[in-house]
């Protein structure tokens, strides 16, 4: 399947300044995965251990993957998968 | 429901021709009470839409002063608000009395913390979002769900922002969607990415059409998603997360564990975003003597003050004190140094 993945500002140093990067997988962890084969800087500034750091959120198309299979829900061909940190300033 | 005099309505035709408000609607803001917690770039767009709305009571709490590079985006302030060294809160009340003298605004020079929000909050219908930091957000979320209250987050940076209406009880909290916040330096600040004016003024108004569906009853108008948008990169996205609500195990509205509230989580120190300063909060008992205070620091060199603020430098560092015992230290971004700085030059 390829997904493609949006990049928030601040991951773009991680990868070469692009905001989106086609991945490839069945699973949001696989795409995710196939990110961080692309770009390995993006993977610890996602992960903490197993588990996506807890003020990132990713969504698919515009589904919280929380309340889907988490890292474990299918993706399909052209789906987009938005990584959206909490965005602190006002 | 009180009656209004025809000529007081007047001033708000334009807006009660608009069946969503409507007379009643109208009536139902001149009977309402909001907290606005902050008002910086969020927040003075928050309070310019709210008073010549015509919400009846408008709080405004802000622990900070004017500045110069604040001009850029805070749309209420001007250079005279800079060069007269006036707080944010006391500016943007003599500004908004000026847009409507009808209704009632409540400047309150603070810093919001677990000891003081319940009382700020508590006689409020709502309670809107013009903070920066999410410790400050944590805590109003407590407070809200803690009590029952709507409330609207709004954050913006860059060229992006997100924006979400708690509806306790009915939505998702704050801590369903955002789990925790970044940690320090994993997360940009207003200092080192910026902020641009259009994605404030986005937010904000989001915020505020928010806020007037919640006070004329229309919660079935409610935006039920995250709403995200980057005014440079021509984003503008909805993510659905009502369905969090009844998913996560969430320690504020499902166990009710009200850690920031209870003074568990949160400091007393906070390095301010994009300012290179510190602010210390250092709660004093009695409101400090500033007369006193500039003699003991006349030695070291200028003090000036006025009834809101005194202002010095030492070491390299400017300092801006205020009466509550709070002081902001400019030129650092180090904590502990700013906490040291205090306990030298303002004592305690």
């Amino acid at each position: 399947m390829s997904v493609k993945v949006q990049i928030p500002t601040p991951l773009r140093q991680h990868t070469e300044g692009k905001d989106t990067v086609e991945t490839s997988g069945a699973t949001v962890k696989e795409v995710l995965d196939d990110l961080g084969r692309q770009f390995p800087g993006i993977t610890q500034r996602l992960f903490d251990g197993a588990q996506v750091r807890r003020f990132v959120n990713v969504y698919l198309n515009e589904e919280d993957i929380r309340y889907l299979e988490n890292l474990q829900t299918p993706v399909k061909d052209g789906d987009t998968l938005s990584i959206i940190p909490a965005v602190a300033g006002g | 429901m009180t009656t209004v005099p025809d000529q007081a309505m007047e001033r708000y035709s334009r807006q009660t021709k608009f069946p969503g408000i409507g007379e009643e609607g109208q009536r139902k803001l001149l009977a309402s009470r909001v907290t606005l917690c902050g008002v910086g770039a969020l927040g003075t767009v928050l309070a310019n839409h709210l008073v010549r709305a015509g919400v009846g009571f408008v709080r405004i709490v802000d622990r900070d002063f004017i500045e110069t590079h604040n001009l850029q985006r805070q749309v209420l302030f001007d250079e005279n608000d800079v060069a007269a060294n006036l707080p944010k809160a006391e500016a943007a009340a003599r500004k908004l009395a000026a847009i409507n003298s009808t209704i009632r605004i409540e400047p309150v020079v603070t810093d919001i913390d677990h000891t003081n929000i319940l009382e700020l909050v508590s006689d409020a219908d709502l309670i809107l979002d013009g903070t920066d930091n999410f410790e400050v957000r944590y805590l109003i979320n407590d407070a809200a769900v803690k009590l029952g209250k709507p409330w609207v987050y709004g954050g913006c940076i860059g060229s992006h922002g997100q924006t979400m209406t708690i509806l306790p009880g009915i939505t998702p909290c704050l801590r369903c969607v955002i789990e925790s916040s970044p940690p320090p330096g994993m997360a940009p600040t207003c200092e080192t990415a910026g902020v641009l004016g259009p994605a404030i003024s986005i937010i904000a108004s989001y915020q505020a059409a928010e806020a007037f569906k919640i006070l004329t009853g229309h919660t079935e108008l409610i935006n039920r998603d995250l709403t995200y948008l980057d005014v440079w990169e021509n984003v503008h996205k909805s993510f659905k997360v009502a369905k969090l609500k009844d998913l996560v195990d969430c320690p504020c509205c499902k166990r009710r564990e009200f850690d920031w509230l209870e003074g568990k989580m949160g400091s007393h120190t906070t390095s301010l975003c994009g300012r290179n300063a510190v602010q210390v909060a250092h709660r004093a008992s009695n409101r400090l003597n500033f007369e006193e205070l500039s003699q003991h620091l006349g030695r070291l060199g200028d003090v000036t003050f006025n009834r809101f603020m005194l202002k010095f430098a030492a070491e390299g560092h400017e300092f801006t004190v205020f009466p509550d015992g709070r002081a902001i230290i400019k030129g650092t971004n180090d904590v502990d140094k700013a906490r040291t700085l205090y306990a030298k030059y303002i004592g305690h």
